[in-house]
Formats: C-alpha cells, sequence, structure tokens
C-alpha cells in the first residue's frame, strides 16, 4: 500500500532549518504501515530535506559551509529576468544549496516504526524564505 | 516608518478564492508559478525586508478587460485585514466616463489614498485634456497618483507611453499635484532624474528589476547610468523605495538599496519619510 500525506508550511526567514521528525512520525503512525520505508519529499527547487543531529550548533555550522559554497555576493547566470515566470530570478543560492542537501530522505519502518539512529532527525531546508511550502511524506509498505 | 510604495497584492489569497480569477491575473499580468500568497507569508516577507507598511496598487483596465484586474473593493477589504500594515492605492479606467465618480467614492468610501494608472496598458496621454476631471479629484482631495512608467512586462503594453517626458505636460500644468513615475521610467534613467530636477511634485520609485540581481541591477541605475550623487544631494526628497512586488524581489531590493553607498539621512527618506509625504500623512519635510 501507499499513503500520502502533504506537510504544509509557511517558512519565515530566508534559510532555515526545520525538524519533522515527529510530523513523519506521526504519518508513519496513522498510515498504519508496519514493515516498509517512508519517503520525505520537498516539491520545491530552492529547498532541501536532509538528515543530521539536531543540534543549534550543527544548524549554524551547516549554514555556514552552504554559504561557503554558495555565497550571496558571487556573480550567478541565473540572475535574470525569466520569461516562463515573468519575473527575476534571485535565487540561485537557493538551487544550489538544495542541489547539496538533496530533496529527499528515506527511513526504513519496523514494527510500525521510523528505524532511525540515536541522532539522526529529517530536517526541511529552506534556502529561498519566506515562502509556502509543500513536502510529501511518502508511506510504502504493509 | 519604511513603506514599499509599489506592490501588487493581484496574488494575495484572500482575494482569489476564484481560481478563474487568479488565472485571468496571471495570463495579464503574464507573472506564473509563483503560487498564492497567504496573508502570513506576505507578513514574513515584509519582516524580512525589515518593511512597516506597504502600499497595495489596485489595477484597472475594465474597458479592454470587461473587469478590474485587482479592483478597488479588493485593495478595501485587504487593507482592512491588516490596515496598521497596508495602504491601498486606488485604480479607474481613464476611457470610462464615471472614473471621476468612482474614483472619488475610492477615496471617501473606501479610503484609498492615491490614484494607480498604467498609460502603456491603458493608452492614454497624462497630458489629455480629457482626463482633467480625474487630476481635480486627486487636487481635491489631496491625493497623489502613481503611473507605471518606462517597460512594462505586462500583456499589451506598450513603452512609448511611459517614456517621462510623457507625464512633463502634467507636472507643470498641475504643480500641487503630485505625481510619481513607477519604475523610476527604466530604462529612461536620466530622463526620469530630469523631471525630478525641475518638477518638486513629480517622484519616482525604484520598482525596477529587469536584469541581473538587485545589487547588480541598481548599481548600474543608481551609480552608472546616473551618478549616486545626483539622487543623493539633489533628489533625495522625491525617490521612494518600491519593489514592484511579486515581480520583483522584494527583499533583496530593500537590502540592496542600502549597500549603494547613500548617506543614512537619504535611506531615512528613500525607506519611507518621501513617501509619507507623497501619500499626504504628513512625513517630514
Amino acid at each position: 500500500m501507499m499513503f500520502v500525506r502533504t506537510l504544509v508550511l509557511c517558512t519565515k526567514s530566508y534559510n532555515e532549518m526545520t525538524v519533522l521528525t515527529p510530523r513523519v512520525e506521526e504519518i508513519v503512525l496513522e498510515s498504519g504501515v508496519q514493515e516498509g520505508m517512508v519517503t520525505v519529499l520537498t516539491r520545491h527547487t530552492t529547498t532541501g530535506v536532509t538528515v543530521n543531529e539536531a543540534l543549534e550548533c550543527l544548524e549554524s555550522d551547516i549554514q555556514t559551509a552552504l554559504a561557503l559554497f554558495a555565497p550571496e555576493e558571487r556573480s550567478y547566470c541565473h540572475a535574470r529576468m525569466l520569461r516562463d515566470y515573468g519575473s527575476t530570478a534571485g535565487n540561485p543560492t537557493g538551487h544550489l544549496k538544495a542541489m547539496l542537501t538533496g530533496n529527499h530522505c528515506h527511513f526504513l519502518i519496523h514494527g510500525g516504526v521510523l528505524e532511525r539512529g540515536g541522532a539522526q532527525d529529517v530536517y526541511f531546508c529552506e534556502f529561498d524564505g519566506p515562502a509556502r511550502r509543500e513536502i510529501l511524506v511518502i508511506v510504502e509498505g504493509g | 516608518m519604511t513603506i514599499d510604495i509599489h506592490v501588487h497584492p493581484a496574488f494575495y489569497e484572500p482575494i482569489n478564492a476564484d481560481a478563474a480569477r487568479e488565472e485571468l491575473r496571471h495570463c495579464e499580468l503574464d507573472i506564473h508559478r509563483n503560487g498564492l500568497a497567504p496573508l502570513e507569508h506576505v507578513f514574513n516577507q515584509m519582516r524580512c525586508a525589515s518593511l512597516d507598511r506597504l502600499c497595495l496598487l489596485a489595477q484597472d483596465y475594465s474597458s479592454a478587460m470587461g473587469v478590474p484586474l485587482v479592483s478597488n473593493e479588493e485593495v478595501a477589504q485587504l487593507v482592512s485585514f491588516a490596515p496598521e500594515r497596508f495602504w491601498g492605492l486606488a485604480s479607474v479606467d481613464p476611457h470610462d466616463g464615471d472614473a471621476p465618480d468612482r474614483l472619488e467614492d475610492a477615496f471617501t468610501r473606501l479610503g484609498l489614498k492615491g490614484l494607480n494608472l498604467h498609460p502603456g496598458r491603458s493608452r492614454f496621454d497624462p497630458a489629455d485634456p480629457a482626463l482633467e476631471p480625474l487630476w481635480a479629484v486627486c487636487e481635491r482631495y489631496d491625493r497623489p497618483v502613481l503611473f507605471h512608467a518606462g517597460l512594462s512586462w505586462e500583456k499589451d503594453t506598450l513603452a512609448e507611453y511611459g517614456h517621462p517626458l510623457r507625464f512633463e505636460a502634467l507636472a507643470q500644468k498641475h504643480p500641487r499635484l503630485r505625481i510619481c513615475l513607477g519604475h523610476f521610467g527604466w530604462p529612461w534613467i536620466r530622463e526620469t532624474a530630469m523631471l525630478l530636477l525641475k518638477y518638486p511634485n513629480v517622484y519616482a520609485d525604484t520598482a525596477a528589476l529587469y536584469f541581473d540581481n538587485a545589487r547588480e541591477f541598481y548599481t548600474q541605475c543608481f551609480t552608472r547610468d546616473i551618478p549616486l550623487t545626483w539622487i543623493d544631494r539633489s533628489l533625495r526628497h522625491q525617490v521612494m523605495f518600491g519593489s514592484d512586488n511579486p515581480r520583483f524581489e522584494q527583499i533583496r531590493m530593500a537590502e540592496a538599496l542600502g549597500t549603494l553607498g547613500l548617506r543614512d539621512s537619504t535611506l531615512e527618506l528613500i525607506r519611507g519619510e518621501n513617501a509619507l509625504v507623497f501619500l499626504g500623512e504628513g512625513g517630514g519635510a
């Protein structure tokens, strides 16, 4: 079976990290799946989903490391008027940071609960906020 | 107080319950893939851009479209949801014989604070004597006019109607009427500066971002197309921050303005004090 829920977030900052683990665990519980997999997948190209230890210090270090890779002041080809949007693209750093984090993660479901390491949490990463964002939580199994 | 004088609320969630109306706005404004903005998102965006107030613009080309794209009533409704954060400007179709009455109604009944017009879309000359009754209403209620000037990305628009020289006769004939050339009249930045220099009743907003990123484009417009000193020394009381959001990037434009090297006191004027004077809200000199 496949059980899908959409999480909606209204992010508040340009860059921010939000722990999704409790909401993912609730959805797994709601699905009733005992043995299977869960995928957490962002629907956007300037956001990411990653797994890491939920510590304030690490969130800061991760943001710093990503900013070193894609600094705001660099010149980017993506900074231009986009005909398909009718607006100017100002978010090249968001696209590049999203490339590094990836757009999804998977976890095993065993005995109806998420099998995750003691330090593992699911993060939603905003790289072009504030914005209204949607994240799919897809539970597969039986 | 910090103000964005040039915001289009066409995709604000509370006025888009009708999907057909939302689609019409995407089509007519040629803005796509942006989704709807809940007010919570708008407020988050304001906080990130350090903005206290947004000036929301109605848009009325109803002689061509049949209905206003964003009506005065819709703008007034949005203002009522957050009167401490929003002000509204009315719009009427200049070709509508009832336009002066409808404008007066927008000022008196709906509490809107000025008039927004797009000559390039409605195909009119601001110096046309037929428009005198509209200017009379604005002068009677001491309300300003914000014109789209320069290039317009909207459907069925012609830039020639937005050339700054088109506004000189109006500025000269009506020295008590405050008018703003939106988008700084881009690409005619020098011509816009010329009008501001000669006519103290003419203002311009910074709502342009047609190439590159906000810092690069503002640097080009305000340090190369014209030297920064022209604004910082001579035009500092007539330039207002505007973003044209959602077409352009409100947060990054607000940030970019602060990187140009303007005096702090000039930045305060551009970021809000000039808009208060323009709107007749009792700002400083």
